[in-house]
């Protein structure tokens, strides 16, 4: 490790976040591989440590023995401040090398408010921001995840986009790369080839012209570009790589245990869900493998807990006996199961009995809405007796906490939809005072926690307007006004975060001007109440001329080109738009088990979905 | 059942990981290694092992003692040592496992060996420090249920010291109060012989040899 960093680590917070060292990180010569990669998680170590994502691509890039992947996190201000006063470049955990230097710079983008941290973290290791500026071959700075789904408002700063599952198409990548290292290309004669693999959006190789209004007039790609990009998906989820190992931190990080996907997609069809929308199809993994896999982590990580996860655990078809496996083996190795993201319409009795003997914390649902009307415009198939059931046989299993999401400022959404939220935790207060086999001597705890709906691209929601800031304080007012018992405890997400989210999630390519002049002015770390400054990002709109009420609040119609046009996901336009009108008639759509709707997601399995 | 007492060394960059992080850590890797570890009864059993003395962020520990308790008596001792080295991170090292002779409470004395830049602090600036009687440290403290900063005297808390030199750097071996009753670190009297110079010297590595009990004598 550099002298300089290790003199300015005792003066700084949690240390061991810049140190690298870990328990099975990946340590290899440098010498004798042909590509650097550095893995990139644009927040703080103890978010970017908990994610799956990158534990997935870390351990597939390091398996290429031409490869030597390393982890890059944002460090916290007081690092960062240290780290330009003393002229320390951003470095790799593994090595301490800059990144500078690197092949590739791949960023893993969870959430819109991750951007800023993007280029203050390429600059933070001495490049220009901006592709165009970045003259080389290398480093190829490439962005995957969740937002790659409509990554137009940060376009400019990355070279391609990997859009989908990138346990495939990252080595193809890499692949093609190390030809273009050895023949001596030009970065525009890599990324060029890189355009035809499928999954590789270049957005360089793409023109964008709009319309006098400012919506979109064109999308057209230029030389080796296709006009649309599909997303990658893995075909069958018990064949791909699932790493060996985790890279154990020292620092308690939020998710600190055994994290295990179970399945992707989800059945559900949730209207304002985009993991639904982007996941699909439906891909199960079996029990037996997901069993060995748990076994093999456990033992080379020695952590006490494995979480299960997917977008709706209790979907999972084999999820009984898949618990079954696991419960023969992990108690008398003092090892915990968790089970999140259940769902309250199938929570059965045996799946309680199963959860209870592992270890017990509260239990969440998400109503999501306060009223059936609401939910059915948003398809969240859940009647209040389900969740009443539910709500009883987890009081009668010894449960006394409950947590309920909600959402305000869903379309159509009418005070009396709202004032519902509260009626609803009610009915779950008096639930638990008439169940006669409730925990004896306890009082009951309902907490309502209720966000701000943002709509997202390839939802049945993308045309519709998202609530504007005042209207959201007025939900939100409505709500605690009417709230009829003050055994429920309510709390509500950051107006002024939902609404920078709202822009930049339906943004195009002008907000790219946006991101770097924030940045310029000192915004980083947006998603953290203490460093959010939503004046200056105010500023800086009105400063270049643009609105963000024409992207957040703004009605689109059908007609209109949407600035991810050019994106599939599988699921065309079509269905989202039949969907959005079942939603302003309040029709619901079965669940992909009781009745395929028809998304057309499986033509990227080859026909094939696993309901 | 048996006792044994590991001592452990943390060298490199692994100093950086805080007390409590180094219970969770030392945790995971008896797990790993399958060691018949006692186990604490209760609602949320854990794994019973005692670090005898908290290590300051940032120091080093050459003999860094810790307590555990084997449930199966058919493990033997010998097979401790190899078993976790093999799943430690890099910078821990097992390297002995005893029968504990003395009992925690007897330790009274830490000894380090402290580096400076000789740049930023001469020897005889510092010997001047040490032998001046008056090094004095500020100390979190209530009084009357109010958080205070007291005043810590730190020179008649050193039970002895001796300098040595290289070409830039300055190494300082001293004995510094380590235990239950008191305790002070190296960045605490660096900062007291700051505060007496006004300097601004850096700790630039700071080791604790071992630990020693009332006497002098070392804690076995």
């Amino acid at each position: 490790m550099d002298e300089r960093i290790e003199r300015l680590l005792p003066t700084v917070q949690k240390p061991a976040r810049y140190t690298g060292g870990e328990l099975n990180q990946v340590m290899k010569d440098k010498n004798a591989v042909d590509i650097r990669y550095a893995f990139c998680f644009p927040d703080s170590y103890e978010i970017g440590m908990s994610h799956l994502g990158i534990k997935i691509l870390y351990a597939i890039a390091n398996e290429r023995p031409d490869t030597w992947c390393e982890r890059v996190f944002a460090p916290w201000p007081d690092m960062e401040q240290k780290m330009r006063e003393q002229g320390i470049p951003l470095y790799a955990l593994e090595s301490g090398d800059p990144i500078k230097d690197f092949d590739f710079i791949g960023f893993t983008l969870q959430y819109e408010l991750c951007y800023t941290n993007v280029l203050n973290m390429l600059d933070l290791a001495g490049l220009p921001v901006r592709a165009a500026d970045r003259k080389g071959l290398a480093p190829i700075v490439m962005g995957g995840g969740p937002c790659a789904c409509n990554p137009e408002p940060i376009a400019d700063y990355f070279d391609l986009f990997s859009l989908g599952e990138g346990e495939e198409v990252n080595s193809e990548i890499m692949d093609l790369y190390a030809v273009h290292k050895k023949r001596g290309s030009t970065k525009e004669e890599f990324l060029r080839e890189a355009a035809k693999i499928p999954g590789v959006y270049v957005p360089s190789l793409y023109d964008i012209t709009y319309n006098a209004d400012g919506t979109v007039q064109a999308i057209t790609p230029k030389e080796t570009a296709p006009a649309v990009v599909t997303k990658r998906i893995i075909r069958d989820l018990d064949k791909v790589y699932y790493p060996k190992t985790f890279v154990v931190p020292f620092i308690d990080v939020v998710h600190d245990r055994v994290t295990h996907e179970i399945f992707r997609g989800c059945i559900r069809g949730c209207r304002f869900c985009q993991a639904c929308f982007l996941n699909r199809p439906i891909r199960e993994k079996s029990p037996e493998t997901i069993n060995e896999q748990c076994k093999g982590l456990v033992e080379a990580t020695g952590y006490d807990e494995i979480s299960l996860c997917s977008l709706s655990s209790s979907d999972y078809t084999h999820i009984e006996e898949l618990l079954n496996l696991l419960l023969d083996w992990t108690p008398k190795e003092q090892v915990n199961v968790a089970l999140p993201s259940l769902r309250v319409d199938n929570f059965s009795d045996e799946l309680l009995q199963k959860l209870k003997s592992v270890r017990r914390s509260g239990l969440t649902f998400a109503p999501e809405a306060g009223t059936q009307r609401m939910r059915d415009v948003i398809n969240k198939n859940v009647t209040e007796e389900e969740m009443l059931e539910t709500a009883n046989i987890a009081f009668a299993g010894g449960y006394s906490a409950v947590k309920l999401y909600f959402m305000l400022g869903l379309p159509t959404e009418t005070d009396e939809d709202v004032a519902a939220i509260g009626t609803l935790a009610k009915k779950v207060v008096d639930a638990y005072y008439q169940n006669p086999d409730k925990p004896k001597g306890r009082g009951v705890n309902v907490g309502v926690s209720a966000s701000s709906f943002v709509p997202k691209p390839f939802t049945p929601f993308q045309w519709e307007p998202q609530a504007t800031p005042e209207e959201l304080e007025h939900k939100q007012r409505h709500l605690k006004e009417t709230l009829p018992s003050r055994k429920i405890n309510v709390s509500f997400h950051d107006i002024k975060t939902s609404f920078l989210e709202g822009v930049f999630a339906r943004g195009d390519r002008r907000l790219c001007a946006v991101v770097e002049e924030a940045w310029r002015r000192g915004c980083k770390f947006d998603s953290w109440g203490e460093y959010y400054r939503y004046d200056t990002w105010m500023e800086v709109f009105s400063d270049l001329g643009l609105d963000p009420a024409f992207y957040a609040n703004r009605r689109r119609s059908y007609e209109e080109t949407l600035p991810w046009d050019h994106i599939s996901y599988g699921v065309p336009k079509k269905f989202l738009m039949r969907e959005s009108e079942k939603a302003k008639r309040a029709e619901t759509t079965a669940n992909c088990r009781e009745k395929c709707a028809g998304c057309g997601a499986n033509k990227l399995n080859g026909g094939h979905c696993d309901v | 059942m048996y006792e044994a007492r590991l001592w452990l060394s943390k060298r490199g960059r692994i100093r950086f990981v805080s007390h409590l992080d180094m219970f969770r850590l030392m945790t995971r890797a008896v797990r790993r290694a399958h060691i018949p570890l006692w186990y604490t009864e209760g609602f949320n059993p854990h794994p019973y092992l005692s670090f005898l003395l908290a290590l300051s962020l940032g120091v080093e520990g050459e003999r860094e003692p810790i307590d555990i308790r084997i449930v199966d008596d058919a493990f033997p001792m010998e097979n401790i040592a190899p078993s976790l080295n093999a799943v430690l991170p890099e910078g821990l090292v097992v390297e002995a496992v005893t029968s504990p002779v003395m009992k925690p409470a007897v330790i009274t004395w830490g000894e380090y060996e402290v580096t400076y830049d000789k740049a930023e602090i001469p020897a005889e600036d510092l010997t001047r420090a040490l032998e001046s009687g008056a090094l004095e440290t500020e100390k979190s403290g209530k009084s009357g249920g109010r958080k205070i900063m007291k005043k810590v005297g730190v020179s008649e808390h050193i039970r002895s010291w001796s300098l040595s030199e290289t070409p830039d750097r300055l190494l300082l071996t001293v004995v510094l109060p380590a235990g239950s009753v008191l305790n002070l670190n190296p960045q605490q009297l660096t900062d007291a012989v700051n505060a007496y110079l006004g300097t601004c010297a850096v700790v630039l590595r700071a080791v604790r040899i071992r630990l020693l009990d009332a006497n002098g004598a070392e804690f076995r």
